[in-house]
């Protein structure tokens, strides 16, 4: 009965945990069921114990949390072709991701926080994120608020009007799921029916650190891109 | 001239419509029009709701008939019979005069006097409901005086009716809204917001389908006389005078009907609103589809309402023919039956014999692999009530090309003498409408409140209004009216038909006698005698009724079936009743919508193998070894053949939940996977129709009642078969109270409104007041 | 500011970084070279500095444990230290120690785009609810728990 009620606590707060870190990012074709996600002891951090944590961490202090050095490359070749592959792999997603080129599609609200990311404070192009004004130039698009019935078309023609490949970024409450505007009439309840987004950002509107941040986890994915291991492999 | 907005109003005026086909055709009688006249003059004189005779009858005539009067409305000249009320020579005028209290099927209460209008030389504007016309009037509907006593009447009556409409149900298909729009002022004189401005009225709990919010009320009084004339139930009534005047039921208790739900359809504002649809869907946002019901053997014309895949709920439709304008509360509240239970994936036995979840291709493969290795003989069908024409033709189809010749159907009919043969032995023959014109009835067997209430409605509107003489042969229920109760067994029907009991005489003298056998009577023992006494009491009657000189064709014998598709399946050539199979004990049995357990898996070989198609889980697909799930009835294009024998069609409203698919769609899938050339020679819902067309025209002639008559031959095949004996126990009523109406098939038995019904019905039974 | 002070830091912030290549290192993984007071390190062996000399919001900075490399990320510093980064608070949690309640969840990264990240699912009820065969069926449905629905028993109907 304990451990029913142990796991089943777990259950609950699991998910509330992730939820409140700041991005959620989603690998297509990824899928895994919420059982798998069960982390074990070690991976939670769980070896401090809330007395250690509580005593004065005065003065340098060595890593507590065990964890492996983390390579530059997310790929685990197990072969000379799939080397050569992982490496191209690595060239072309570290080409795309230096210069990521967002297509403007500021909507609402949204878009002021979007301008401020362009601004020195955060300064995006230090990203190599530059705003275009064309989709024909862009590879990824930043939805910026709310998206009505009336724009969804126009979305949708500026989405298929960028070039292959292209990402997108879904910005705030109402591009993610509607948000405030869930229950009206005239609003998309999501982007994402529209087109498939890569990068939800959550808030009402996500200030411009969480954007950027938003878009650090994009060029993450980007990493990831395996595309000419998979023609390899099929 | 106006038009009043709103689904009641574009009803009000197809009525009229309606009536002015019937004058045209020249269907009134005299004697109903000697009734209307004595309605308006004791509507007039009284508002006590005695006894008034119907305002239902047909309305007079525009030409035609050498004593109509004439009269002006807007100086516009109409010819009507004497006795017609305002209102309806209006109507014929094309003149729409708004109303709350007239209703064209309840009896006149002119109590709401929204039908003021100004009349010439008459000081007082009138209440056109209850005035009869008289010659030479004059009427005005859209004179200031008119206008001015419609806006001081809509005045008082919002006077203390709430403004909630943001939050009502009735919202968008309220007649005091669009009237308050129409004739209202357009101001207000209404000050006092803050102390004792409007009347406040208790909520009334009227049981688990019926909302009521009693501040709405305008006392109208429809709800009231809806219970005491058409579902003969003195539940709802008055207490107090003026502004105390209250609509309840006086103490605390459920509205017994089996016909409640009409009350909501009635009320003209939102006084009485449906508790499942309470605060979902405003009515323009509902996507409606004409549907035929199937929850008894009548086929309602229905409405269904849906929105998002889901349905929202279940309105009537007019069909004078069937169910005039009311349904059964099962008819509209168990659609919450089609969201449970349902079978939403094939499923498939596996080594260790338990079913589990398969695609399509699995399934169908699975069961064609079990299937080739029986021969057909060793092969039987059983079909449900619920299965609509086109699956029954494919499943017939598909096992007679493999070489199986039993298909039975679960409901049993006696097959002795012509049996199913003669298709006038199991048809509702005289139609329902036949109870209007006839002059008594026998009911053998059935508690046909419960068993066909709109049916039941109808006897009694003619044992109101036309002095219907009812007898009943069968266990003693409450029909809500007086029965000649002559014996609760086959017996007394037996000396009937030899003619010696005392009630011969007094059947053999009525003009239009009418004999209703109920099904359930017919799956007792006694039931080859039920049947067979009841043909020979017919036949007699007829002879009777001929050599009387009556030329009229008067088919005196009726048989009501419980199950929407009955007769259907019998059309087709299904046999009845599941002897057939418990006989061969077969090897694969295929049971399509089979889910009242006649037929367990004892009554088959050992390894049988257990075919259930089906769209919900219960004791069909308990028992099954493979399960296909098919679609509801609201889920496909279906054609259903009432108990008269009226063919009539249905129509998708929702898609069918996950996997499931239409029936014959499923049937012609597997029918590529079984041996043989065995494919079935359509693809498409017009060619299975086609193909319908073929076996039996009548099956496609939709809303068109195909008749038969065979009488005498089979009385002969009767005659000369031997007179079934029987053992003179009591013809039991399968369902006698109310409890026992709700839950009768497998839809309505996954519904929680209808668990919640039972509930209720049990607890007042248990109450002091009792049911 | 003269041209010899930004000569200094420059001299300072490689002293600190320990020598001119690991300041390559560390200009190439952060883009940035500073210097200033550490204040104090987190369980993830990250590393926190403060120097006033620089403008606000450029005066405190992390430097993520090298083991990290390239993929360090701003959820990888937990909340307390998170509070000091963003002057929510003056005093780093190395002075004011953050309080421990037995509700709160362990600190995690963001997982997202690993094998252990978080999918959302739908909590909402089905519109249909499907029949599952007996072996299948939870305590929850009504057949085995009818009280909890209202669900009358020995229906007569149907029972021939």
């Amino acid at each position: 009965m304990l451990v029913a009620r142990g796991s089943r606590s777990l259950a609950i707060f699991r998910p509330i945990a992730s939820e409140l870190l700041p991005l959620t990012t989603i690998d297509h074709g990824r899928l895994q069921s919420t059982a798998s996600m069960q982390p074990s002891a070690d991976e939670r951090g769980e070896v401090v114990s809330p007395k250690d944590s509580q005593a004065p961490q005065g003065g340098p202090q060595q890593a507590v949390v065990p964890h492996k050095k983390r390579p530059y490359s997310p790929f685990k070749p197990t072969n000379t072709a799939e080397f050569a592959l992982a490496r191209v792999d690595d060239l072309l997603a570290w080409a795309r991701k230096g210069s990521l080129w967002p297509m403007t599609f500021g909507l609402a609200c949204c878009a002021v926080e979007m301008m401020h990311m362009a601004a020195p404070r955060y300064d995006m192009d230090r990203f190599g994120v530059v705003f275009r004004a064309s989709p024909r130039q862009s590879d990824c698009i930043i939805v910026a608020g709310t998206l009505t019935n009336k724009m969804a078309p126009a979305f949708r023609k500026v989405y298929d009007q960028m070039m292959e490949p292209k990402w997108v970024i879904s910005m705030g409450s109402c591009a993610n799921g509607g948000g405030y505007y869930h229950y009206s009439y005239s609003v998309v309840r999501g982007c994402d029916r529209i087109v498939p987004v890569d990068i939800y950002v959550p808030g009402c509107p996500p200030s411009a650190e969480a954007l950027l941040y938003g878009v650090l986890q994009l060029q993450k994915k980007i990493k990831r891109m395996a595309k000419s291991q998979v023609w390899y492999r099929s | 001239m106006f038009h009043p907005g709103g689904v009641h109003g574009a009803r009000h005026i197809a009525q009229s419509l309606h009536h002015v086909k019937n004058a045209i055709r020249g269907t009134c009688s005299s004697k109903l029009l000697m009734q209307q006249k004595a309605a308006a003059a004791v509507a007039v004189e009284s508002k006590k709701g005695t006894v008034t005779p119907p305002p239902t009858g047909p309305a007079p005539t525009a030409p035609a008939a050498p004593n109509s009067v004439e009269v002006y409305i807007d100086d516009k000249m109409v010819m009507v019979e004497p006795g017609t009320t305002v209102l309806q020579a209006a109507a014929l005028a094309g003149v729409e005069i708004p109303r709350f209290c007239y209703h064209d099927r309840l009896s006149i209460a002119g109590n709401c006097r929204m039908c003021l209008v100004e009349v010439e030389k008459s000081v007082k504007p009138v209440a056109s409901c209850a005035m009869p016309v008289m010659k030479g009037m004059r009427v005005k509907t859209n004179s200031p005086m008119t206008r001015k006593a419609r806006e001081g009447v809509m005045e008082f009556l919002l006077m203390n009716h709430p403004l909630d409409c943001p939050i009502c149900d009735q919202g968008g298909e309220c007649d005091l809204q669009d009237q308050s729009m129409m004739f209202g002022s357009d101001r207000s004189r209404f000050t006092d917001i803050k102390f004792d401005g409007k009347r406040a009225v208790e909520d009334k709990n009227i049981g688990p389908l019926i909302k009521t919010i009693m501040n709405r009320c305008i006392h109208c009084t429809r709800c009231i006389r809806f219970g005491s004339e058409v579902a003969g139930v003195d539940d709802l009534g008055t207490t107090g005078r003026g502004n105390e005047m209250q609509v309840g039921t006086y103490v605390e208790k459920l509205f017994a009907s089996e016909l409640s739900g009409n009350v909501i359809d009635l009320c003209p504002v939102g006084a009485l609103t449906s508790k499942p649809y309470a605060f979902t869907y405003r009515p323009w946002e509902l996507r409606k589809h004409e549907s035929v019901d199937v929850m008894d053997g009548l086929g309602s014309a229905i409405l269904v309402n849906s929105r998002g895949g889901e349905i929202i709920r279940i309105l009537p439709r007019v069909h004078e023919g069937i169910n005039e304008e009311w349904i059964s509360d099962k008819t509209r509240f168990v659609y919450d039956g089609l969201k449970r239970q349902r079978l939403t994936q094939p499923m498939l036995k596996n080594s260790q014999g338990l079913l589990e979840p398969v695609d399509w291709e699995d399934a169908l493969s699975g069961i064609a692999a079990r299937i080739n290795r029986v021969p057909g003989q060793e092969m039987a069908a059983l079909v449900g009530g619920l299965c609509d024409v086109e699956a029954l033709t494919a499943l017939k189809d598909l096992m007679n090309r493999l070489g199986c010749e039993t298909l039975c159907t679960e409901e049993s009919f006696p097959m002795n003498a012509a049996g199913t043969d003669l298709r006038s032995n199991y048809l509702l023959n005289t139609k329902i409408t036949g109870v209007e014109e006839a002059d008594l009835v026998l009911l053998i067997g059935t508690n046909i409140r419960f068993e066909a209430p709109v049916l039941n409605a109808r006897i009694r509107k003619a044992y109101l209004h036309n002095n219907l003489r009812i007898a009943s042969i069968g266990e003693r229920v409450d029909l809500r009216y007086e029965t000649d109760f002559l014996g609760d067994s086959v017996h007394v029907l037996a000396q009937l038909a030899d003619g010696d009991h005392k009630y011969s005489e007094i059947l053999s003298k009525a003009k239009k006698p009418m004999i209703i056998v109920g099904s359930s009577s017919l799956q007792h023992g006694d039931g080859t005698a039920v049947l067979a006494n009841a043909i020979v009491l017919a036949d007699s009657l007829r002879s009777k009724m001929s050599s009387n000189g009556d030329e009229s064709d008067w088919k005196v014998l009726n048989v009501l079936h419980r199950h929407a598709n009955q007769v259907g399946a019998l059309d087709l050539g299904y046999k009845a009743g599941p002897s057939a199979i418990k006989q061969m004990q077969p090897k694969v049995l295929f049971m399509m919508g089979a889910d009242d357990g006649v037929v367990q898996r004892r009554d088959l070989a050992g390894d049988a193998f257990v075919i259930y198609q089906g769209h919900h889980g219960d004791k069909g697909a308990e028992m099954a070894d493979a399960v296909l799930p098919g679609a509801a009835y609201t889920e496909k294009y279906a054609t259903y053949v009432n108990t008269e024998g009226r063919a009539q069609r249905g129509n998708v409203a929702v898609t069918p939940p996950g996997m499931a698919r239409e029936d014959w769609k499923i049937l012609r899938a597997l029918s590529e996977f079984v041996r043989g050339s065995s494919v079935l020679p359509y693809d498409s819902l017009d060619e299975v129709r086609k193909r319908l067309a073929e076996i039996a025209p009548h099956l496609t002639r939709y809303g068109q009642v195909e008749d038969a008559n065979y009488f005498r031959q089979s009385k002969d095949l009767v005659w000369n078969a031997a007179r079934p004996g029987h053992s003179g126990q009591t013809l039991p009523a399968q369902q006698r109270e109310l409890e026992d109406f709700y839950m009768t098939n497998t839809i309505s038995r996954a519904s929680r409104t209808m668990a919640k019904c039972v509930t209720a019905a049990r607890h007042q039974k248990s109450t002091r007041y009792g049911l | 500011m003269s041209l010899i002070q930004k000569t200094l830091n420059l001299f300072r912030a490689i002293k600190q970084n320990g020598g001119i290549l690991s300041s390559l290192k560390t200009l190439y993984v952060t883009d940035d070279l500073k210097w200033g007071t550490h204040v104090g390190t987190d369980k993830y062996g990250n590393k926190y500095y403060e120097n006033n000399y620089y403008f606000l919001s450029r005066n405190r900075w992390v430097i993520y444990n090298p083991d990290f490399h390239l993929d360090y990320d701003g959820s990888q510093i937990p909340p307390e230290w998170h509070m000091w980064m963003h002057y929510t608070t003056d005093k780093p949690p190395t002075v004011k120690p953050p309080v421990n309640y037995k509700w709160m969840v362990p600190h995690q990264e963001n997982k997202s785009g690993s094998s252990e990240m978080y999918y959302p699912y739908s909590t909402t009820r089905t519109k249909i609810e499907s029949w599952q065969p007996a072996h299948l069926r939870t305590a929850d449905t009504e057949e085995q728990n009818p009280k909890l629905f209202n669900i009358p028993q020995n229906n007569r109907i149907g029972v021939q």
